[in-house]
């Protein structure tokens, strides 16, 4: 790769990441943050028991919604990239350490009290908000190398049209076919790669994949084929291996990917979700004060 | 006879080539192989595929065993086209138009197209299926549906149900989705309150008041007037000040039963109340409130008053004048009675001595001890009053004669009935010396008949009253155990003081005898050391913290205010006793269920 030869030494501060952005600031904010409200916690003496009615509970779940609120503005920003000290970087290391901290301060809001209520669902929602968090941070952290390596110097729309170069070769190769495995060979033209849910994105892996399934079939046949149909068995063979060969690295590609964008997909709904919780949660304890 | 063929295809801007081919004769062939008259690419067409010949004013369609056409919309493998109407074939991907043919005409006319599916991945943006948004729903549709989705359910649906309750629906009795506001179980007291919300959350978005409280608890009493309470309150610190803006700001009145009785706790009962709830107020009270009678109190250990029993400071007539007076004045009592503690304890004294001739009968032991006379009450809490001829009569009876085999008494408690038996009994018998001499004196433990009684009988005439003089004079039966007034010169109506014992002394804290079981009585009563009735056996604040202390404190018995104390009342065991199921039962503290 081109950009693994230039020395990481000039880059230095400039391509620090947001989880080291600016000497771990935020992360130093969050954890003071965190001590503060553990603090708090240990020495008030909330009676007869934590909860999140008293005055540190209030104080605790203010602080919990305007970080929620703030942190979703995320959602926003990352619209818009700047630089500088309140750049992109910042907002999304400030997003990642002060989302983590809420796991202090919304848990210590709780008084430790769940049930199946409303409050304990919006709680809920946040653990979930920031575990599929957690895992979007660890996925940043390790995936794009391997995106990077599972395209083996080519683009994506490169990568397609091998696939479909290989389609209309294998289109042409199978015309001398019988009508049978003519048909086998169609159905590995017609496959979608793109096609299937969400399982076959994540596990990469397609275990009734046509293509397979046709070169197996064409080998099979190929043992007793003769004449004409065996070398157009032959030629159409080759190409279904080439094509398998593509189909794998699409999919090695499309899981990484597919890893790498899932966690959004939990992380933006629940958080929706997660506010529509607060809002019911913040209502009912008023409406029922 | 012919076919003309016409091969539609599109160019990559969409504009339509058509390339027109006439084959002559009777029959079409149509298929993948080369020598078909159409000839399809496409795979899924077999290398003959179809045949198509003409009759008379139709085209019959033949498929290969085995295989199939759409003919006019209907999958088949054989059929008829009217050559009037004309008809479609569709083959895998390519359709067949067999165009209508005029009457006469010899040429039938067929469009052969390839329909588009299969170049449909061509058009979609190639990064857009790299990504997860053709396999999963919008993230922005999710965000949508799992907000309404939990506001519905959240919202919408308990707010429906608090005004179905408004509005007693009949849905009101099945499920009540506002309980899923509900933060925690209600406490044991307050469970049969779970589906009635609005028993205390009366008004929406107002904090529970105690006006809902007191529709049922009709028989709490306030811990003091509500002025004073305000004046004793401690000032204010800075948090506590900030937390009351709030509460004004949000229109909490401060105080509310609901402070210390929180609720959706858990199916707890409440915790008992922290010694400095009391001590922010009783701590310093004299300063708060200049004129109350009550001393400063913070700490059992620390600061803590001494006992203020309530006990007979005297009499008016025969109505005993109850005071409460501080130990710290040595206060002593006018029961009315007189009674040496010392004396009937002793363990060689003719008390004790009379102890063992009577144990056989009485189960005494060695001495007298403090059971013998003293019964506790039924709850063992405390001690019912000494009676006569339950306590003292075992030793003490007041027999006078003896007829047939039965000892006559004197009547305890009634002196008039006294004098009038001793008259009747000395009139019946003139002067005869009665031949059991035990009449009149009260039989002390281990005394023989006394030789006095006999001398005074043995004088003849005016016995009668003689021997009514001397019951109630020193040494009589009477008059030492009783204060007795003397009659008038010349009268016999001697009157006896009355006697009282106050059931309870300590009328502000709660003491409890069964919870002290293990002690023995005189390491807190100093009854063996006490010679008169007067002597107030009370054990003072010293000796009570030999064992217990404040709350914080290492005595071996930490208390709290709440162990003694109650914060609404002052009869009975305090409620953290009855909580943690020491002592008593539940109070009766709401309406009767006859009520509803």
């Amino acid at each position: 790769m081109a950009t693994r030869s230039i020395p990481r030494t000039d880059l230095g501060a400039s391509h620090e990441g947001f989880l080291r952005h600016r000497r771990f600031l935020w992360l130093k904010v969050s954890v003071v943050l965190c001590l503060l409200a553990l603090v708090g916690y240990a020495l008030i003496d909330a009676q007869p028991r934590p909860n999140g009615g008293s005055p540190y509970g209030y104080t605790l779940g203010t602080v919990g919604v305007l970080l929620i609120l703030w942190l979703t503005l995320l959602g926003l920003r990352k619209r818009a990239m700047t630089r500088g000290r309140w750049s992109l970087k910042a907002w999304t290391s400030a997003h990642v350490y002060l989302g983590l901290s809420l796991v202090v301060v919304a848990t210590l809001h709780t008084g430790f009290q769940f049930g199946w209520n409303v409050h304990t669902l919006a709680y809920v929602l946040m653990i979930l908000v920031i575990l599929s968090g957690l895992y979007g941070i660890v996925a940043y952290a390790r995936l794009p190398e391997q995106l990077g390596a599972s395209r083996s110097e080519m683009t994506r729309p490169q990568m397609i049209d091998a696939v479909m170069k290989l389609d209309r070769q294998l289109a042409l190769a199978a015309q001398p076919l019988g009508h049978e495995e003519a048909r086998i060979v169609q159905r590995s033209i017609d496959d979608d790669v793109f096609r299937g849910g969400l399982h076959r994105r994540l596990s990469g892996r397609n275990p009734r994949c046509p293509t397979a399934r046709a070169l197996a079939e064409a080998r099979r046949r190929l043992a007793v084929a003769t004449g004409e149909q065996a070398s157009a068995l032959e030629n159409v063979a080759a190409l279904l291996e080439r094509k398998a060969a593509a189909l794998g690295r699409i999919r090695k590609h499309l899981r990484i990917k597919a890893l790498l964008e899932v966690w959004l997909y939990l992380h933006v709904p629940f958080t929706f979700a997660l506010i529509a919780a607060l809002a019911a949660h913040i209502f009912s304890v008023f409406f029922y004060w | 006879m012919a076919f003309l063929i016409r091969t539609v295809s599109h160019s990559a801007e969409g504009r339509a080539i058509v390339r027109t081919r006439r084959v002559e004769g009777e029959r079409l062939t149509v298929g993948r192989d080369p020598a078909c008259d159409i000839h399809l690419t496409d795979l899924a067409v077999a290398l003959r595929h179809a045949v198509i010949g003409r009759e008379s004013g139709r085209l019959r369609v033949e498929v290969e065993p085995g295989l199939s056409v759409e003919l006019n919309g209907r999958k088949t493998s054989s059929g008829i086209i009217d050559l009037a109407t004309g008809g479609d074939i569709l083959i895998a991907s390519h359709v067949l138009r067999f165009m209508p043919v005029p009457a006469g005409s010899d040429e039938v006319e067929v469009a052969v197209e390839r329909t588009g599916e299969g170049e449909v991945k061509l058009d979609k943006s190639a990064e857009r299926l790299f990504t997860l948004a053709p396999v999963l729903p919008g993230k922005r549709g999710l965000a949508w549906l799992l907000a309404l989705l939990v506001l519905a359910v959240g919202l919408a649906w308990p707010i429906k149900a608090y005004y179905d309750r408004q509005q007693k629906a009949a849905t009101f009795a099945r499920f009540h989705a506002d309980r899923i506001w509900s933060s925690g179980s209600l406490s044991s007291a307050h469970a049969g309150l779970k589906d009635n919300c609005t028993a205390c959350h009366v008004k929406p978005f107002e904090a529970v008041r105690d006006t809902a409280c007191k529709t049922c608890h009709t028989r709490v009493h306030d811990h003091a007037d509500p002025f004073r309470l305000a004046r004793a309150r401690p000032d204010l610190g800075r948090w506590r000040r900030i937390e009351l803006a709030f509460k004004e700001k949000f229109d909490i009145p401060p105080g509310r039963c609901v402070e210390c009785h929180t609720e959706h706790e858990g199916k707890q009962a409440m915790p008992v109340t922290a010694q400095r709830f009391c001590a922010d107020c009783h701590g310093d009270l004299k300063k708060k409130l200049p004129d109350t009678p009550l001393p400063n109190a913070s700490d059992f250990g620390r600061s803590h008053p001494e006992f203020g029993p309530v006990l007979i400071a005297g009499w008016n007539g025969g109505q005993a004048q109850l005071k409460r007076l501080s130990l710290a004045q040595a206060p002593r009592e006018d029961s009315g009675l007189k009674f040496p503690h010392a004396l009937h304890l002793s363990r060689s004294s003719g008390v004790a001595q009379m102890a063992r001739r009577l144990s056989g009968r009485y189960g005494f032991g060695q001495a007298l001890e403090c059971k013998d006379c003293h019964d506790p009450a039924p709850d063992g809490a405390r001690f019912q009053p000494v009676d006569m001829e339950q306590d003292c009569a075992m030793c003490h009876d007041l027999a006078f004669d003896q007829s047939g085999g039965t000892l006559r008494t004197l009547r305890h408690g009634e002196p008039a009935q006294v004098v009038a038996d001793l008259r009747d009994f000395y009139r019946g018998r003139g002067a005869t010396r009665p031949s059991v001499l035990i009449p009149a004196a009260r039989r002390r433990p281990g005394d023989a008949p006394d030789l006095r009684n006999r001398i005074q009988f043995a004088r003849g005439p005016g016995s009668a009253e003689r021997a009514i003089r001397s019951v109630f004079s020193p040494g009589g039966a009477c008059y030492d155990c009783h204060q007795v007034d003397a009659p008038p010169a010349g009268s016999l109506n001697f009157r006896i003081r009355p006697v009282a014992f106050p059931i309870r002394y300590l009328h502000k804290g709660w003491f409890d005898h069964r919870a002290h079981a293990t002690q023995t009585c005189s390491s807190c009563h100093l009854a063996e050391r006490s010679s008169a009735a007067s002597d107030l056996l009370i054990p003072n604040l010293a000796s009570c913290r030999i064992c217990h202390g404040g709350e914080g404190s290492s005595k071996p018995v930490p208390s709290s205010c709440a162990m003694c104390h109650d914060y609404h009342m002052d009869a009975g065991a305090p409620s953290m006793l009855i909580r943690q199921k020491v002592r008593g039962k539940k109070r009766d503290t709401i309406v009767a269920e006859a009520r509803r």
